[in-house]
């Protein structure tokens, strides 16, 4: 039984890495920047989350409301700070983005304090029994239930949709997708947008679990994303899904049973390097 | 009386004013983190300092001189907070210098304080190193090995609760906490039956709640901070787990209850401020903290107002800016503070009693205070 739940517990923090590394992916595989400061754009979603529920009590509308807003401002982020840089190598973008994660912890410092912010009323802090002597919080059934809708409707997006046949065309081939009439702005506006709008749901879910949201709230998952992308195979969207969980189930398990000798960020990168031994395009990536 | 008292103010503000536009003001400096991740209690030390620093100033500052903080941000890291030192030595030349830091910060520093015969007083930093840097060091609060022995005597014995479950902050305070409350746990007949630890970076600990749910103990003993113990705290209640949680001073902060919220009700803690304390100088510090601030007194805010309030008083003793001179009132202070009555041993480490706070109705709560001299002794070398 405890196996199982910890296996569980896996499953909920898997799930909010996959969440966030989805983004990262998406950017990794249109333009091959490594997007660190998308973990700011987390932290805007957990922000938005806990300040929308304390104004209006509602949760379902505050993620809402975060999901769009970090989209947006995903799409600014792009065409602020990388569309100029797009002509340059990618490190220049690299800089770019860690520079600007590292201002955004100190901004969201000075406008909502460095305390941090929490629910007024907590919503989903109760558990049910989901079978005979298994508990599961509601905010651990929704972290996995939300991750599912949302990741089954870029599924669909991605595969069933014109645009989402354009967007996947644009990631395997830019210039032949341009020659077919793929506006490819818009695609790399398209995919910031979704790529960010997860983030938000994360970050709303995290804070949730945590009932905090701190300026430094995006420092793990600024690199922990990182090491989920390349674990997966950079730009393998099943391959980043896969990782994800994987690395939440062995985090659970590793930080039980190797915790006094591992620190659990140092489980996720033992276990990237691990991997990376074995199979050095990652999980699902292919070889070059 | 009233007018006398009134008088007096006038009159020393008075000569402050005077002294003030002559004499250079005495410099303390002050290293605190103010960016980063331990903003948060950096923010609450600095308002506590400069809530003393206001008073002692408008009580006449040392002997007439006003007193000037000299305040830098060392973002809690080692890396800013030596040359934060040298500079606060050679370019400020303060007379003494106060951490409002955590440990890695406020160890590194020491070291140059020492060197450069500096005073210095750490408010609220654990680590047992810090004062062994020499004798120019002092802390005015509890290392992490005396607070982890109260912990002990608080759950074996106070509660009697006898098996139980630590979840350590794998840092310097956290292992020092645990380390005091294992030494002293056979003495109170307690039986250690799993211990966890976890990064300072974690918020989310389901598999450790999984894990000590299975091991039925009959309380935890939880080291961190208000941020790490708030989500602690909360996950552990929301997973069914309802057995006493007792923690230390890392979670004395009116927003670990924020987060935790209802769940945070009951929860027992060992510190150094008692909210409901008689004593006048306590419920000053209480009342002009939340004046100024604007928000409830901490552990933080008060061990810093303390720090600040024992450097005045040396000061006011020693009557010159000769560091030796300080140093030596520093040592032979007696000084009533909102922590309790500070003096020192021969390391320089704080003696005076531990209190215990619980959490009811959403505050910070007297539960009982902890005075075994024995129990708590601080290290003398």
């Amino acid at each position: 039984m405890l196996y199982l739940e910890l296996f569980i517990q896996g499953i909920v923090q898997g799930s909010i890495y996959a969440l966030i590394a989805l983004g990262l992916t998406l950017v990794y595989g249109l333009l091959r920047i490594l997007h660190v400061a998308h973990a700011a754009l987390f932290t805007l979603g957990g922000y938005l989350g806990v300040i929308v529920t304390n104004a209006t009590g509602s949760l379902a509308f505050a993620v809402v409301v975060a999901m769009v807003v970090v989209g947006l401002a995903g799409m600014g982020l792009y065409k602020l700070a990388y569309e100029p840089l797009l002509d340059r190598p990618p490190y220049i973008a690299l800089i770019a983005s860690i520079g600007l994660f590292i201002a955004s912890e100190e901004i969201f410092r000075l406008i909502f304090g460095p305390y941090g912010l929490s629910y007024a009323e907590a919503p989903l802090q109760g558990q049910f029994e989901l079978f005979a002597g298994f508990f599961l919080k509601h905010g651990e059934a929704l972290a996995i239930v939300l991750s599912v809708v949302l990741l089954s409707g870029l599924a669909w997006l991605s595969t069933r949709t014109r645009t989402g046949i354009a967007w996947r065309a644009t990631v395997s081939d830019p210039e032949m997708a341009e020659a077919f009439g793929v506006d490819i702005q818009k695609v790399r506006y398209l995919n910031f947008f979704i790529g960010s709008a997860l983030a938000a749901a994360a970050g709303v879910l995290v804070a949730l679990l945590n009932n905090l949201v701190e300026p430094t709230m995006g420092s793990v998952p600024s690199y922990k994303a990182l090491a989920i992308i390349v674990l997966g195979g950079l730009g393998s969207i099943r391959g980043t899904l896969l990782a994800a969980m994987a690395l939440g189930v062995i985090e659970a398990f590793g930080t039980i049973y190797l915790g006094h000798l591992l620190d659990r960020d140092a489980i996720a990168f033992a276990f990237l390097i691990l991997v990376l031994m074995l199979r050095p395009q990652g999980l699902l990536g292919k070889a070059s | 009386m009233k007018i006398s008292a009134f008088l007096t103010s006038a009159v020393a503000a008075l000569a402050m004013a005077g002294g003030s536009a002559l004499a250079e003001p005495v410099k303390i400096g002050f290293n605190v983190p103010l960016t980063g991740f331990a903003a948060a209690d950096g923010k609450s030390a600095l308002n506590g300092a400069e809530l003393a620093v206001e008073q002692a100033n408008a009580a006449g500052g040392i002997n007439g001189d006003r007193i000037e903080l000299v305040i830098y941000d060392d973002q809690a890291s080692p890396k800013e907070s030596v040359p934060i030192a040298q500079k606060l030595v050679e370019k400020d030349q303060v007379v003494l210098a106060i951490s409002g830091s955590y440990s890695g910060a406020t160890r590194a520093a020491a070291g140059i304080f020492q060197e450069s015969g500096v005073p210095y007083i750490s408010a609220y930093a654990v680590h047992p190193d810090i004062t062994r840097a020499g004798d120019y060091v002092f802390r005015t609060s509890f290392v992490g090995q005396v607070q982890g022995r109260a912990g002990a005597k608080l759950i074996g014995g106070t509660l009697g609760k006898k098996k139980v479950a630590l979840i350590t902050l794998k840092n310097d305070f956290g292992k020092s906490l645990a380390a005091g409350f294992r030494e002293a746990a056979g003495k109170y007949g307690i039986e250690v039956v799993a211990e966890y630890e976890y990064g300072i970076k974690d918020r989310q600990f389901g598999p450790i709640v999984s894990k000590v749910k299975s091991d039925k103990p009959d309380a935890i003993y939880a080291s961190g901070y208000f941020f790490t113990a708030g989500p602690l705290v909360s996950q552990l209640r929301a997973g069914g787990i309802k057995v006493p949680v007792i923690g230390q001073e890392g979670y004395d902060s009116q927003k670990f209850i924020e987060i935790a919220g209802t769940a945070a009700e009951g929860t027992i803690i060992t510190t150094s401020l008692d909210r409901d304390s008689p004593a006048a100088e306590t419920k000053a510090f209480i009342a002009a903290f939340e004046k100024k601030a604007g928000h409830k007194a901490d552990m933080v805010a008060a061990s810093a107002h303390t720090a600040v309030k024992v450097a005045v008083a040396a000061l006011k003793a020693a009557g010159s800016s000769d560091r030796s001179a300080i140093r030596d009132a520093i040592a032979k202070a007696k000084v009533e503070a909102s922590t309790g009555t500070i003096s020192f041993n021969g390391l320089g480490e704080v003696r005076k009693d531990v209190q215990v706070q619980v959490v009811k109705d959403g505050n910070w709560h007297h539960h009982s205070v902890i005075s075994d001299a024995a129990l708590l002794a601080p290290p003398e070398k």
